[in-house]
């Protein structure tokens, strides 16, 4: 059917104003006569009928005039209609916005977002979202601020273990123009790593993201079974698999080759610091390094403080970070650290969810729906954590009733085609799938649970809620040091959304004692895991605020 | 509006799901379904009226499917929900002008069993020229009655509990219609634990999909007079249309106030003289925008009016969809249109459901709002009168 897509003056009309879109402008039409403007350009005013209009750029300064949402629209999108400073209503939808926190007649500005085809069009975003953003932005600033003084000169790095995050922490100090060393048991092993960190170095190249060294310090890799090769390394990392006895005798052995004065970092993301530096013969050269995979892209470092770790450790693991271009956070020595205790709590009760009466694909669009790039059970179908969860509870005898069916069932994730959805082959789209439904349906009847729908409010509450309160109880406890640090973790490794600034600047949005309130009604209803932080509570009694002075203040 | 035209045979489809059978046979059913309700045949109908449903070009396929061979007018106007009340309006005009003597409106359609869902069927939407300057959303039309339904809540304080109470009668209602697609009796508390499908509209605020559809026979008043059912007059008919305006628009106003001020003057009536009222109800909102609208009550008041039983008949002031509305009923195409004219002709007949037939019944009125009340829509407004 030629000339439905072309007729010749939509087209034109259209044409300029997608260019002005690109540009983050929206137009729109004027009229030469009455002056009056109106949405959905047309060269006549169909307010006064005069043949002539010209285009006029929208402030982008509008007011709301009604919202709605609905399951029926993409994730964290609002349909709405605004009037614009102009004079005009328009249908729009609005993005990045809390829906909860909207009200009618509240400003609301223009920011283009892209449709479903990749065109921008044009969107709008409460004020409260450009506060949480520059409170994002600052604390990651913050974050990334090198600190004043001389750094320590770091050269070369040698990783132990060449698996994935081995590889990629290989790729990221090579492409930061450092030259590294690998060690690995295997040849094989050391083999696919070679190649693997060779591509993701030349992509780097390619994409003009790497020092001017990086090609070289790639010619000088060193890939070997010799342990011998890290002594001259100024930071030696350990990246092989997550178990304490392991973790202990790769460390003890870096001890005996590493340089005086280098620094032993290990990339564990739970265990225990102080006993992996209890390995070795020099606890103060011991910190944690736990970057996150792949190591090359992602941008955050938690570094982890333990009891004995030297200034000058910190100071060399600060340097590297920098180098390597993450934002570094310093916390304390805790199960999780800072970002996995949150992420701990919420999976937990993503489970619990399930058990209740929902299915992962309505927990995971909440959590899309939040604004997280990623409900639970489909980050965990791509990061193996069904497989892991299960090994990982093996010397410990404690059993899921849900994981051990769905591991002994084969289910072990994308990469065997089935988790807690199924995927056609080749492709990482999740399908849910009636059979983990009958599953889930079977444990519920075993526990004894009514299965019953989960409204989205309790969804936040039961996912939402208690990782604002392991926030507070890892500043109670002195692992993170300052709300921001705990922010910053989760917006730069864990894709919080910055609309919403961070786990502690959400919980100061939302109300200490709104959120108090919730966590003992969910306590009494559902246990102990909802307990409120002591920390939390006694803000609440005592009327502190999570940040001096508040944080949108400005 | 002249002593000219009659409202003489009526038929609404049994059917609420149509699987295995084709949209064009529906047309047969009503058409022959009216016509048998009238007295009459396809051979006495020179008048023939449809919507963009209908199968093939305009009613060309209609017609000579169904063999209407003594057609002089034919009118396929298209506004959504409303077109059968301005098929009726223009059915009364044309026989007023001599133009055909018995005319047959059909309505009929599938989009259950053919799986098209709650949009109108034979649009082009794609030459839509205001398409390219609309927002990426899905095309339901929930989605425009809910910003509606928030912004008369914001303007007027209208609940949610307001507009259960519309769903609430229309289910007191639709339990004494067999045909009736959900005939539960609903609480308020039923309709706000329904889940939330376009906030603040939950699923029970909206209403029904179904397939089938309904018919009309209109007739000049000297073969009215001839025939054997309860005569139904034509007394008054209005029709306006409302869109964007160049952004200008007040999503709490619809096009329900021109068109019924129209239709009141034609019938020389008002609301105070209206003894059941068949109300667009393609969602709670709906209705208690075109009360207001219609003036049965003041502009914000209609979340008061309809509550506490107020739409049920024999307990409330205005009987409202008695035969249990699109809301609990039948909304067959999604276009409500029809199915509010057949029960205003029942209720005007005496011939009601007797658990729900108002006992004064000599005024009635039923209303439509064709196309979405959050943007372009067709308001028509038709007053009937038992003779």
């Amino acid at each position: 059917m030629s000339g439905h897509d072309t007729q010749p003056r939509e087209a034109a009309l259209l044409a300029e104003y997608q260019a002005a879109a690109e540009a983050g402008i929206l137009l729109l039409r004027a009229c030469q006569s009455c002056g009056e403007a109106h949405v959905y350009p047309r060269p006549h005013c169909p307010l006064c009928g005069h043949r002539g209009t010209e285009w006029r750029k929208a402030s982008g300064a509008a007011t709301l005039y009604s919202y709605t949402t609905s399951p029926m629209l993409p994730p964290a999108t609002h349909y709405a209609m605004v009037t614009l400073a102009e004079g005009p209503t328009m249908p729009t939808i609005i993005v990045q916005s809390d829906f909860e926190a909207l009200e009618i007649g509240q400003p609301m500005t223009l920011r283009f977002t892209k449709g479903p085809k990749g065109a921008p069009v044009p969107a709008f975003v409460a004020p409260a979202s450009l506060r949480a953003e520059a409170y994002a932005a600052r604390v990651i600033a913050e974050a990334d601020a090198v600190p004043p003084g001389e750094a320590p000169a770091l050269a070369q790095v040698a990783v132990i273990g060449g698996g994935t995050m081995g590889q990629g922490l290989v790729s990221a100090c090579l492409i930061a123009g450092l030259s590294a060393v690998l060690v690995d048991r295997a040849h094989e092993a050391l083999e696919r790593a070679r190649s693997v960190i060779a591509a993701n170095v030349a992509q780097a190249i390619d994409k003009g993201k790497a020092r001017p060294a990086a090609a070289a310090c790639l010619d000088a890799l060193v890939c070997t079974t010799d342990m011998a090769a890290i002594s001259r390394a100024d930071v030696v990392i350990e990246a092989v698999y997550e178990a304490m006895a392991l973790k202990q005798e790769v460390m003890a052995q870096a001890d005996r080759f590493a340089r005086p004065g280098a620094v032993l970092g290990t990339n564990t993301s739970t265990l225990d610091i102080d006993a992996i530096a209890r390995a070795t013969t020099r606890p103060g050269a011991v910190v944690g390094l736990h970057f996150f995979s792949p190591a090359h892209i992602m941008k955050l470092l938690e570094i982890v403080r333990g009891t004995a770790t030297e200034p000058a450790t910190l100071a060399a693991a600060r340097a590297l970070g920098d180098r390597l271009r993450k934002t570094s956070v310093t916390v304390g020595n805790a199960f999780g650290f800072v970002g996995n205790r949150l992420m701990i709590a919420r999976e937990h009760h993503a489970a619990q969810l399930l058990l209740a009466g929902a299915l992962p694909q309505e927990v995971d669009a909440f959590q899309t729906g939040f604004g997280l790039p990623m409900g639970t059970f489909t980050l965990q179908d791509m990061a193996g954590g069904i497989e892991l969860a299960y090994r990982q509870r093996q010397d410990t005898g404690r059993t899921d009733w849900l994981i051990d069916r769905l591991f002994k069932a084969g289910r072990t994730g994308l990469k065997s085609g089935k988790g807690y959805y199924r995927y056609e082959p080749g492709s990482r789209k999740p399908i849910p799938d009636p059979e983990v439904e009958a599953l889930i349906r079977e444990w519920s009847a075993a526990e004894g649970v009514t299965r019953r729908p989960i409204p989205p409010a309790e969804m936040h509450d039961r996912l939402i809620l208690p990782m604002l309160n392991e926030g507070f109880k890892l500043l109670e406890e002195g692992i993170a040091d300052r709300p921001e640090d705990v922010d910053t973790v989760w917006l730069r490794g864990y894709g919080w959304p910055a609309w919403r600034g961070g786990p502690m600047y959400y919980a100061q949005q939302k109300g200490l004692g709104a959120i108090l309130d919730r966590l003992t009604a969910l306590q009494a209803q559902e246990g102990e895991a909802f307990r409120p932080a002591a920390l939390l509570q006694s803000m609440v009694a005592e009327g502190r605020a999570l940040f001096a002075p508040s944080p949108d203040a400005a | 509006m002249a002593d000219t035209a009659y409202i003489a045979g009526i038929y609404e489809h049994p059917t609420r799901n149509a699987e295995g059978i084709s949209t064009a046979e529906l047309h047969a059913d009503v058409a022959f379904g009216a016509l048998a309700d009238a007295g009459l045949g396809l051979s006495d109908v020179d008048g023939f009226f449809c919507g963009a449903e209908a199968p093939g070009v305009g009613g060309f396929s209609m017609a000579e499917y169904l063999g209407l061979t003594r057609l002089r007018h034919m009118d396929t106007t298209e506004t959504g929900g409303s077109s059968y009340m301005v098929h009726l309006s223009h059915a009364a005009q044309a026989i007023a002008a001599g133009k055909c003597d018995v005319a047959l409106i059909t309505l009929a359609d599938r989009p259950v069993a053919g799986k098209a869902g709650p949009r109108l069927a034979g649009v082009d939407f794609s030459l839509i020229p205001e398409r390219h300057f609309q927002p990426p959303v899905p095309p339901f039309p929930m989605l425009g009655y809910a910003m509606v339904a928030r912004r008369h809540m914001h303007d007027f304080g209208t609940t949610s509990e307001q507009l259960a109470w519309v769903k609430v009668a229309a289910s007191h209602h639709a339990q004494h219609n067999p045909q009736a697609r959900l005939r539960k009796v609903l609480t308020v508390e039923d309709v706000l634990a329904s889940p939330m499908v376009a906030d603040p509209l939950h699923r029970d605020d909206c209403c029904v999909l179904t397939d089938g559809g309904g018919a009309l026979v209109v007739v000049r008043a000297e073969i009215a007079r001839q025939l054997k059912r309860p005569p139904v007059r034509i007394r008054g008919t209005g029709e306006a249309m409302q869109h964007a305006a160049g952004g200008r628009a007040d999503l709490t106003r619809s096009a329900g106030v021109r068109s019924g001020a129209i239709a009141f003057a034609e019938a020389g009536l008002t609301p105070e003289d209206i003894r059941y009222a068949s109300i667009y109800d393609s969602f709670t909102i709906t209705v208690i925008v075109e009360l207001e609208d219609l003036g049965f009550c003041a502009k914000g008041q209609g979340g008061r009016f309809v509550a506490d039983g107020n739409l049920i008949a024999g307990v409330g002031r205005l009987p409202v969809n008695t035969d249990g509305g699109g809301l609990c009923n039948n909304h067959p195409g999604n276009k409500g249109g029809m199915t509010k004219i057949l029960e205003a002709v029942r209720q005007c007949r005496g011939e009601a459901h007797p658990a729900v037939q108002v006992p004064r019944h000599d005024l009635v009125l039923a209303h439509g709002t064709g196309g979405s009340l959050a943007g372009q829509h067709m308001a028509a407004t038709v007053i009937l009168e038992a003779m």
